[in-house]
């Protein structure tokens, strides 16, 4: 018989977590978006009317700030952001351009059901100096949807409607089944918008674009149920490593 | 809405084909889905003139020819006598009546009539209302008759306080509150105007003499009612995107011309009550503007002639936007019609030249994150809605429900609610954290960003560990070891409170970023991370089932292969395999090793059989080596 102090003990590896894959997911976005050149800024979940729709040239009429589209609260003095745009208001207050911002984080809309949830979240970012036009946010959506799709994706835009861009856009990419995907929306920045932060929109203009991190997180990954990110279920969580 | 390919081809010219006209609808920003003849249109919220045939054929016309001419009742029409007062112009700037007579009102429908309600999929009601619901499919404008016999005294138009029952004229009663835009007569509310019509006024199969109410109302005096009082309409939905305030006589016209198709027409009369109002936008016609939004060297001309294809007019120098085009104001809607005439994807892209900035891996929560995750702990993220009302929580107006009406103060609830839905699927050594701001108000609101984090169960899945329980000392060596006094408040959630069998200790961490000193930081490393997308696999609802083994190693030189050979298991019910006990038996030479095996399916509960057909393949080849056993087996 062999002596047992010559048998090294087993390796014991710890077992590591996981971040959770929508924070992965948008850590990403703004990080690829950091390379771009866009710096992050940070403001209230918690918002005012004032920040969330009428800086932004949402008018009383638009059906977003109906009571079934938007959580308000403490009697309706605020409203939980429906998107991170009133960041990027905030910060261009503070600022004089050229800027080139990105706000993320998570944003409220009144939905429940199996394709949308009340909470989630966005990536979205601005840019705003002389000279810049719809053909430069062609070229820069284009860059960041190659980085998140490969090379060899095929890109389409299509007249769409926000608000606080005009014109505005959305960009779909065709899947691997042959089916066009809906993944950002963008425009160059209303000049109301501008004139709304005291910037000159004679002077300049602005491009702004905006991804849900739940979208971008379930083609990645290939999660089919939005819903799967908000079980804290650790079986699923640990696939994320 | 829904719209028949026929119809729509009907004002085109060049007669395209289905896919054509799709991929022209799309270019303009027109979004659909195909079902045989039915186009199901999509389209935003600033394009409600685009909410019938012809206004989507005035879109079309900048690529196709298309015929502007609709059948209308041409011959004199008498000026109607009617008793009405607008008394609140500025909800209601324009609004006309027309009041037909007809000698039968059971009619047989054209080809036209009938069709539309195979393409809409709606019931008929009566002629009239019937007529009704076409025009609107077909010119956009919402109509609604009244019964002219049921009305006998003056008829109002008001922006009143209400505190009363309404029958619609689809029977059902909804309470009218706070202000509305209401016709009265006999101070009797006869319609929600711009959304429906009242019951005691309401045409039937009998009703020979009409009254049609033509209206343009403010789309904000009628937002959001239909919502409100729980009334599908269609009418609403036009009327809170705009329709074209310049086209109430054409409409009537055209709804007279309808009827004559179907009737003999006794008499007609017709009257217009108008406010002084803002019609004409013009914009001067600057195609630099236009290049300068757009990144392109567009010249005038080229610019001009899309903008008439969209039937945009010019003079004296300026741009006369058609009445209908609600969304037109600036030189950036008009790059945006221009855009789309040309194809978003035809126009070039430019470059942008911006120099990348530095991200934030470096800072705190990102340090935070990695030390718990490098320490095995997940990540959750909650929502964050609570039923409790604590002190400083601020409250939702407008909850999904009751349970979620107000904002969470605290990560705690959330966590122990992860904790324990964890434990319910088999989980037995349970780490998790979250970061999140939490918002509380005093005088004004508080934004605090926090970290919370949980622990419960075995302190690993590996022999050293799976015997010992996770409880303060691990976390106070995690988080206090390394500092001069302890930053992190550990407390213990007592079971006996929750609504679980499960006895392993609970304990519990929350602490505000901002209240862990930078020497803490500073002890952290920042790693670099990136993300690796892998393959999502859906994971089992399944219950699993364990399975433990002791092995007994007679020849100690073997133990290695054999913990080799067990760690290389891998099966599609295989959830999980470790070694959780390691015994060293010097009096009798002999090692003893104990391993776990999850099983779990994707398809199904195994079954005690299935999961011992499964033990057998793994057992065989390891008992075969001689000096390994399994005692009992």
């Amino acid at each position: 018989m062999s002596n047992l102090d010559n048998i090294n003990l087993p390796a014991t590896s710890n077992e590591s977590g996981t971040l959770h894959p929508i924070n992965q997911t948008k850590d990403y976005l703004l990080n690829l978006l950091a390379d771009f050149g866009f710096k992050e800024v940070h403001g209230p979940e918690i918002e005012t009317e004032e920040f969330n729709f009428d800086m932004l040239n949402i008018k009383k009429s638009h059906p977003a700030r109906q009571m079934h589209d938007t959580f308000y609260a403490e009697g309706k003095k605020n409203v939980l952001r429906t998107h991170t745009s009133p960041v990027q208001i905030r910060s261009m207050l503070e600022s004089k351009p050229p800027i080139a911002f990105t706000s993320a984080g998570k944003v409220y809309r009144k939905d429940d059901d199996a394709t949308h949830l009340p909470m989630f979240h966005q990536v979205e970012g601005i840019y705003v100096d002389e000279n810049v036009t719809f053909a430069n946010l062609k070229d820069l959506m284009h860059q960041i949807l190659h980085e998140l799709f490969g090379d060899n994706v095929e890109i389409r835009f299509r007249p769409s409607y926000f608000p606080f861009t005009e014109p505005s856009a959305e960009v779909d990419i065709l899947s691997e089944s042959g089916k066009w995907l809906e993944i950002l929306g963008c425009g160059v920045v209303n000049p109301v918008v501008l004139k709304n932060c005291n910037i000159d929109s004679n002077k300049y203009s602005g491009l702004a674009f905006g991804l849900g991190v739940e979208r971008i997180a379930m083609l990645k990954y290939g999660v089919n149920d939005i819903r799967e990110f908000y079980k804290s279920n650790l079986d699923f969580l640990a696939q994320f490593k | 809405m829904k719209i028949n390919y026929q119809d729509l081809i009907n004002f085109v010219s060049e007669k395209p084909s289905k896919e054509d006209l799709s991929q022209k609808l799309f270019q303009l920003g027109h979004e659909h889905e195909i079902n045989g003849d039915i186009f199901d249109m999509e389209l935003t919220p600033n394009r409600g003139d685009c909410l019938s045939l012809i206004g989507l054929a005035r879109d079309l016309a900048v690529f196709f020819g298309v015929s502007n001419s609709i059948d209308l009742f041409n011959d004199d029409i008498e000026s109607l006598e009617i008793n009405f007062e607008n008394l609140s112009p500025n909800d209601c700037p324009k609004i006309s009546f027309l009041e037909i007579e007809i000698e039968d009102s059971k009619v047989e429908y054209k080809p036209y009539l009938e069709n539309y309600f195979n393409t809409v999929g709606a019931g008929k009601a009566n002629i009239f209302t019937d007529i009704s619901n076409y025009i609107s499919y077909e010119l956009g404008q919402p109509t609604h008759c009244f019964d002219r016999e049921s009305i006998k005294a003056k008829i109002i138009f008001e922006n009143r306080v209400c505190n009363t029952t309404f029958k619609t004229l689809l029977g059902s009663e909804v309470l009218l509150k706070d202000r509305n835009c209401v016709f009265t007569s006999n101070d009797e509310i006869i319609s929600l105007a711009g959304v429906m019509g009242g019951a005691s006024t309401a045409c039937s199969s009998n009703t020979k003499k009409v009254l049609v109410e033509c209206a343009y109302f403010n789309p904000e005096s009628i937002i959001g009612k239909s919502t409100k009082y729980n009334l599908t309409s269609d009418a609403a939905h036009k009327f809170e995107r705009g329709v074209d305030i310049a086209s109430q006589e054409m409409v009537l016209r055209r709804f007279a011309k309808v009827v004559q198709d179907h009737a003999k027409i006794k008499s007609i009369r017709f009257k217009s009550f108008s406010e002084a109002y803002n019609q004409d936008l013009n914009i001067p016609i600057d195609v630099n503007k236009i290049n300068k939004i757009l990144g392109m060297s567009l010249k005038n001309d080229e610019y001009l002639r899309h903008l008439k294809g969209l039937g945009f007019h010019f003079a004296d120098n300026k741009i006369k936007v058609p009445s209908y085009r609600h969304d037109i104001e600036t030189n950036n809607d008009l790059a945006e019609e221009i855009a789309r005439v040309i194809g978003y994807n035809n126009i070039k892209s430019i470059p942008i030249n911006l120099k990348s900035v530095a991200n934030n891996y470096g800072d705190k929560v990102a340090k935070l994150e990695s030390l718990l995750v490098n320490n095995g702990f997940s990540e959750v993220i909650n929502f964050p809605f609570s039923s409790n009302n604590d002190k400083g929580s601020i409250n939702i107006d407008n909850p999904l429900d009751s349970n979620r009406n107000n904002f969470r103060i605290s990560l705690k609830d959330s966590l122990i609610e992860n904790l324990l839905y964890n434990e319910r699927r088999q989980k037995d050594s349970i780490k998790i954290f979250e970061i999140s701001d939490i918002y509380t108000k005093d005088k004004v609101i508080k934004q605090q960003k926090k970290l919370g984090l949980i622990i419960s169960g075995r302190l690993g899945h590996n022999y050293n560990d799976f015997s010992k329980k996770l409880d303060q000392k691990y976390l106070n060596n995690l988080l206090n070891k390394n500092n001069d006094e302890d930053i992190f408040e550990i407390t213990e959630i007592l079971r006996s409170s929750l609504n679980t069998k499960k006895k392993d200790k609970i304990f519990y961490v929350e602490i505000p970023i901002e209240d862990i000193p930078m020497s803490f930081f500073s002890k952290l490393s920042t790693q670099q991370r990136s993300i690796d997308f892998i393959n999502y696999k859906p994971i089992s609802e399944y219950p699993s089932s364990a399975r433990d083994f002791s092995f007994v190693i007679e020849d100690v030189q073997v133990v290695h292969e054999i913990i080799d050979m067990l760690d290389n298991i891998s099966d599609k019910i295989i959830k999980d395999s470790f070694l959780f006990d390691y015994y060293k038996d010097d009096k009798r030479k002999i090692i003893k090793l104990g391993y776990r095996f999850i099983f779990q399916s994707h398809l199904k509960t195994l079954s005690d059989s299935e999961i011992n057909k499964k033990v057998n393949e793994i057992l065989c080849p390891i008992l075969e080596i001689d000096g390994v056993s399994i005692p009992g087996m």
